[in-house]
């Protein structure tokens, strides 16, 4: 047998099985796994522009304006500044005070009169609140926050799709390709064709990935596409002609590469170890320590050469304890063309095991 | 080894603590051979072990010369239908079988005619279009072996194919592997049912608790069994004087008159005197109608071995 007779049989075992693979029932879930940020961004869109519309019907203002108005300012210096606010609401409120007068409590009572008037720059809404005709508190906030969108996705990226949804999805599509088949008792179909072992791997490992990346690349783009939705203005467009594009295509690789990287060592571990789950558990806890990891550990981990190829950091949250900062210690990134080999490297590694795992695999569907 | 031949050399197998098959040795030549035995007894253990889908703890086996280790090789002579569906939900009979052939390297067209091919031969082409999941027993159990024979395999391995076949179909399908046999293949099917293969093998190899207790054709089988006499059904129209006669000039141990008339069995420990013996007394006068041996039959030799497990 030549080399591309077997590779032609690795082509056919992958098309015949990616059939397999994305009508499982078992892949239902998979896929909501997958359109879970692109369902969080577009209901985000939708709620932006429907804001946004709504902000626009009560005309706009300079933004010089909204920098201009300061607390102190009576509503006539403001509603002269500004003009006619977009909403305008007023009315009387009874606030109640204490204070102590020869040891005793009194409480005192005395009537208000409020009024919240809103304007909107185009981007950014402002939301003034007066107390007896006097500004009391100024309070900005944009609307169309593309720099904070684009953080978010960072995170949503990093945290959810890479470490968690793209794991599991992994998990659930390669473990299925050995141990599912075992389950269902159909995988002597495969092992009484004349082909290699090893090519049999070949094919349904690249029937997996073909179908992970459609899904989870699909599903980042699709998420990224409902993050840039409504930002139309100056700002999106010279991100979109400038790093925009490789931003997409480097999320796009990192979802491709993740699914190899994972989809190997699950495919490895369904035909090494009978019950999966527990490396899977094992691996997950090394993949979510890798941070506080010595900087040589951290590359043997999958998340490292997947953060590499992310575009944009993931953010630290504010809140993050400072024992946890102090120990934290990202590895320096690789150059994306250099994470992308060493993935690509451990997989051909994590194979190399897995074709050994294959070649000793025998059909006793009573026992498993 | 002999590469005309499937050839167990002490071939042990164990699933961890339980014993698969132990310490075969067989050589199996073209024609059609049955494997029977009772539920565990080993056959599917056996057929699994010739087609790689399982290895043996201890021994060798050859396919034609084949090692089950090499299915590039192994696979393209020999087709496998196993008890287990392997068709997905979505497949119909002739995806299933047409997908398959693509695995041996066949253009999409030659497929396709090799598919139809092997599913006329089963009578399955009606029903091709079908989903493979909306089939009935017989159905699924007539599309894999399709399957295995669609690549017109010259060992054709089938673990219990007459299972959930009707009447018809099944003296169909037995008159299919008795015509691949005759062209010289290696057919080879299990069954736990003794009547069916009885009639329908070149030789059998009865199983019992993963060990062989005995092979080859049934009667030759029979003949070595010898702490039970030869049983011989006897049809005549004189039954009391031809059992007179039996007792007086043949080597019987035995003689039954039976209920029914113009019946007798007769039992004897040297099957060539006595039918030497039966043959000059049918000249002499004696009215025989009919002689058959009552035991040479799958179902007597394995009650005789093994006290009629099966």
């Amino acid at each position: 047998m030549t080399a591309r007779f077997r590779l032609r049989q690795a082509l056919v075992i992958a098309r015949l099985e990616l059939a397999r693979v994305f009508l499982s029932r078992r892949s239902l879930w998979i896929y909501g796994l997958a359109l879970l940020p692109s369902a969080l961004f577009l209901v985000h869109s939708i709620d932006v522009r429907y804001r946004l519309a709504k902000a626009r019907q009560g005309g706009t203002v300079a933004p010089a304006v909204i920098e201009a108005v300061e607390t102190g300012m009576s509503e006539q210096q403001v509603l002269a500044l500004a003009g006619k606010p977009g909403e305008d609401q007023q009315r009387t409120i009874r606030r109640w005070t204490r204070r102590e007068e020869g040891g005793r409590e009194i409480s005192e009572s005395r009537e208000i009169r409020s009024r919240r008037m809103t304007y909107f720059d185009g981007r950014r809404r402002a939301v003034l609140w007066f107390e007896d005709g006097i500004l009391r508190s100024k309070n900005v906030h944009e609307i169309l926050n593309f720099a904070e969108d684009r953080e978010v996705y960072a995170g949503v990226f990093q945290y959810f799709y890479l470490r968690l949804a793209i794991f599991f999805g992994c998990l659930g599509i390669f473990l299925n390709l050995f141990r599912g088949e075992m389950m269902d008792k159909t995988l002597h179909f495969w092992l009484l064709v004349p082909a290699r072992r090893e090519v049999l791997l070949a094919g349904k490992f690249l029937a997996g990935w073909i179908a992970a990346t459609a899904v989870f690349t699909g599903g980042a783009m699709l998420a990224f596409a409902a993050m840039l939705w409504p930002h139309t203005g100056a700002g999106a467009e010279a991100y979109w002609q400038g790093p925009g594009a490789m931003h997409a295509l480097r999320y796009a690789a990192a979802a491709a590469m993740g699914c190899a990287g994972y989809g190997s060592l699950f495919l490895a571990a369904s035909l090494w170890i009978r019950n999966p789950i527990i490396p899977a558990a094992v691996l997950l806890l090394w993949e979510a320590c890798s941070g506080f990891l010595p900087e040589l550990l951290q590359k043997l981990s999958v998340l490292y050469y997947l953060q590499s190829l992310c575009p944009v950091p993931a953010p630290i949250e504010p809140d993050t304890p400072a024992l946890l900062r102090l120990i934290l210690s990202p590895a320096a990134p690789l150059s994306p063309w250099a994470a992308m080999a060493g993935l690509a490297c451990f997989c051909v590694l994590v194979l190399w095991a897995a074709a050994a795992g294959v070649r000793r695999i025998e059909i006793n569907y009573s026992t498993d | 080894m002999s590469a005309q031949e499937i050839v167990f050399e002490n071939v042990s197998k164990f699933y961890g603590e339980v014993l698969g098959v132990n310490r075969i040795d067989l050589r199996i030549p073209p024609g059609l051979t049955s494997i029977v035995g009772p539920n565990g007894a080993g056959k599917s253990t056996l057929m699994n072990l010739m087609c790689g889908l399982i290895r043996p703890d201890r021994g060798e086996i050859r396919v034609l010369g084949i090692s089950p280790q090499e299915p590039e090789r192994l696979m393209r002579i020999t087709g496998y239908a196993t008890q287990f569906d392997a068709a997905p939900r979505w497949a119909t009979g002739f995806d299933f079988v047409a997908s398959s052939l693509l695995l041996f390297g066949y253009s999409p067209s030659l497929a396709e005619k090799l598919a139809w091919r092997a599913l006329e031969q089963v009578g399955l082409t009606e029903a091709a279009r079908r989903k493979v999941s909306s089939y009935s027993k017989g159905m699924r159990q007539r599309v894999r072996l399709a399957q295995a024979l669609a690549h017109d395999p010259q060992v054709l391995v089938l673990d219990e194919p007459l299972n959930g076949l009707d009447p018809v179909v099944r003296a169909e399908t037995i008159a299919l592997f008795r015509q691949l046999a005759a062209e010289g293949r290696h057919v080879l099917i299990s069954s736990h049912v003794l009547q069916e293969v009885d009639a329908i093998s070149d030789r059998v190899v009865l199983m019992a608790n993963g060990a062989i207790i005995a092979e080859g054709d049934i009667r030759g089988v029979r003949e070595e069994i010898h702490e039970h006499p030869s049983q011989f059904l006897i049809r005549c129209a004189q039954p009391a004087r031809l059992a007179a006669l039996l007792f007086e000039r043949a080597p019987v141990a035995e003689v039954r008159l039976l209920e029914e008339d113009g019946a007798l069995l007769a039992l004897t420990r040297d099957r060539r005197a006595f039918t030497r013996t039966l043959t000059l007394l049918a000249a002499g006068g004696v009215p025989v109608e009919t002689v058959v041996p009552a035991d040479e039959n799958v179902h007597a030799v394995y009650e005789y071995l093994i006290g009629g497990a099966a």
